[in-house]
């Protein structure tokens, strides 16, 4: 029993079960990109729709896509996805009310 | 009157102009089919006139330009103040058009073209009334480059789990061996052994084990780079990062002694000494160069006593650190561990935050962001580091006088902190006690019963004539003392 104990260090009675970490103030430390990237989404479609620019919705796309790259997992997907949808609309409306090509600024 | 002759001069003077210019006109003889618009030569002349004036090709270039100058027929009743002018096709045979086609059209351009000194240009028609794809080229740019964006999620999703398969599958055994529960989420009820990752994100996986002597657990945290954003990839290409292991062991109370350690590469320790609580209190000084224990320059020391030092650095220690230094970025040991200094806007917190014994480990995986599966075989070595440290950390302890200045130090911290906050504990207090008399006052005035409000305040009185009875004897005492 005692050979058993010395070499086996491990101690079934001394089990620990996982508590994940407090997130109080985690989510905000960790990382701000996807915040940051639901946000600037959601202006800038706001903006292609009022504004009627083309560029802007485009870049929104582009913003809910990488908010929902660096999503972490305790984000909900709803609020994911309708940012998304709320870019997509704007691109889909831009298009719809003048089927031009974009130019570029250039 | 003068209105009509003026409106009279105007219309003369307008005539004239434009009688003006049909002058060259006249003088054809071919004026009785010319009409009066402009595209009266593509009309359909209905008599062919061969032996009329010649033909001519008419242009709008200009009459000073060096062109060769076609003409059939040429005649000399032609008229000298019409000029010739010819277009670019020199050979008769592939003259599209018919001789009588041009008859009569004199060179109107006449008056035109003294003004007008470019070619006719054909000018594009504006790309939006275009109704070809190619106008469309940054759209298309655009969902080029969404498409690329996914195919790099997925790529990278992919690989970042790829990796922590492999990890996990390397350090599986060496796990199993040490801790009764390998993997556990938390929701079960009961603990088994998940035997798999956590996957918290798509670059970040944890691992939780426990169940073995000295510690209460480890949690391994497998932090990769973020392979599935395309800009984070684009980022690293400009500055290399490499992917991180963090593991941290929380330690039973009775199973470390009090000190606080730390070893690892010169930045890496600069900035926990500035982020970690405990590393700014109790090891004030800079880091030292590890080369006096016989550490390769890259690594630097800091400590709270050189004791501590000496009996961390034994021989198996320092083979570890030494063998395996490029993939080591920290090693922290305290027994007075509670995360990174913590920025409040009022001011100091009002107490000390909670304290655990921990040991932390950051390692890098070899590769510096291009790793491969089998790169995490190299980890393993560090990982029996991680064990072997477990075991040290309960055998060491200080002796006497390092006991001594442990205690010492830590007491002067916590005096310093009390120190600080003296001031906002005060207010606290009063202002705590102020809310308890107004509670108090509140319950008197709510009572109905004028009886019972009374007796309240009655109650309320005599306890407050206690407590400064309190008071006084103790400045009593207090006095007797000093005498």
């Amino acid at each position: 029993m005692s050979v058993n104990n010395m070499s086996d260090p491990r101690r079934p009675n001394k089990v620990l079960r996982y508590k994940p970490p407090p997130s109080e103030c985690n989510p905000a430390l960790d990382d701000p990109t996807p915040d940051y990237m639901n946000l600037l989404g959601m202006i800038f479609s706001m903006c292609g729709l009022m504004l009627k620019l083309k560029w802007c919705a485009w870049v929104a796309v582009y913003c809910s896509f990488i908010s929902f790259a660096n999503s972490r997992s305790s984000e909900d997907t709803k609020q994911m996805m309708s940012s998304f949808m709320l870019s997509i609309s704007a691109v889909v409306m831009s298009y719809l009310q003048n089927p031009q090509p974009m130019t570029p600024p250039w | 009157m003068k209105g009509f002759h003026a409106f009279c001069v105007v219309l003369l003077i307008f005539g004239s102009v434009s009688e003006a210019k049909f002058d060259d006109f006249e003088d054809e003889e071919d004026i009785v089919e010319y009409d009066d618009n402009d595209f009266a030569e593509f009309e359909d002349v209905a008599e062919d006139s061969v032996t009329e004036s010649p033909q001519r090709v008419i242009t709008t270039e200009d009459d000073e330009d060096e062109t060769t100058v076609e003409l059939e027929g040429q005649d000399e009743s032609q008229e000298g103040d019409f000029e010739d002018a010819d277009t670019q096709e020199g050979d008769t045979e592939s003259e599209p058009y018919d001789d009588e086609e041009f008859e009569g059209y004199e060179d109107k351009p006449d008056t035109t073209s003294s003004k007008s000194k470019d070619p006719i240009t054909i000018v594009d028609v504006p790309a939006h009334l275009q109704n070809s794809w190619e106008s469309y080229y940054l759209e298309i740019l655009m969902v080029t480059g969404l498409l690329a964006y996914i195919m790099n999620y997925i790529i990278g999703k992919n690989k970042n789990s790829r990796l922590a398969q492999a990890w996990f599958n390397t350090h599986r055994e060496l796990l199993e061996s040490n801790f009764t529960l390998v993997g556990d989420d938390g929701t079960n009820k009961e603990a088994t052994s998940t035997g798999k990752l956590n996957q918290e994100n798509e670059h970040i996986y944890n691992l939780w084990c426990s169940g073995r002597v000295c510690c209460e657990g480890m949690l391994i945290q497998l932090r990769f780079l973020k392979r599935q954003d395309l800009l984070n990839v684009l980022a690293r290409m400009m500055r290399p990062v490499s992917d991180q292991v963090q593991i941290k062991v929380t330690m039973n109370d009775e199973d470390m002694d009090t000190y606080v350690f730390a070893v690892g590469t010169r930045k890496a320790l600069v900035r926990l000494q500035k982020e970690m609580q405990d590393l700014s209190e109790f090891c004030s000084d800079k880091p030292k160069s590890g080369a006096k224990y016989g550490l390769p320059d890259s690594l630097a020391i800091l400590s709270e006593m050189g004791e501590v030092t000496d009996g961390m650095m034994d021989t198996k220690m320092l083979h570890f650190l030494t063998h395996y230094a490029d993939k080591i970025e920290s090693i922290h040991f305290s027994d007075q561990f509670s995360g990174p200094k913590i920025m409040q806007e009022e001011g100091q917190p009002l107490k000390l935050p909670d304290t655990k014994r921990t040991l932390l480990f950051t390692f890098n995986v070899p590769g510096s962001g291009n790793t491969y599966p089998k790169d995490m075989e190299a980890l393993l070595p560090l990982m029996n580091m991680v064990i072997y440290s477990i075991d040290k950390a309960k055998k060491f302890r200080l002796n006497r006088e390092g006991k001594q200045k442990a205690d010492k130090n830590r007491a002067r911290v916590e005096e310093n902190f009390l120190k600080l906050t003296h001031v906002q504990r005060q207010e606290a207090a009063q202002s705590r006690r102020e809310e308890k008399k107004r509670a108090e006052k509140e319950r008197i005035m709510n009572e109905e019963d004028p009886e019972k409000q009374r007796r309240l305040e009655e109650a309320a009185l005599r306890r407050e004539q206690k407590k400064l009875e309190k008071k006084q004897m103790k400045m009593k005492q207090i006095k007797v003392k000093a005498m």
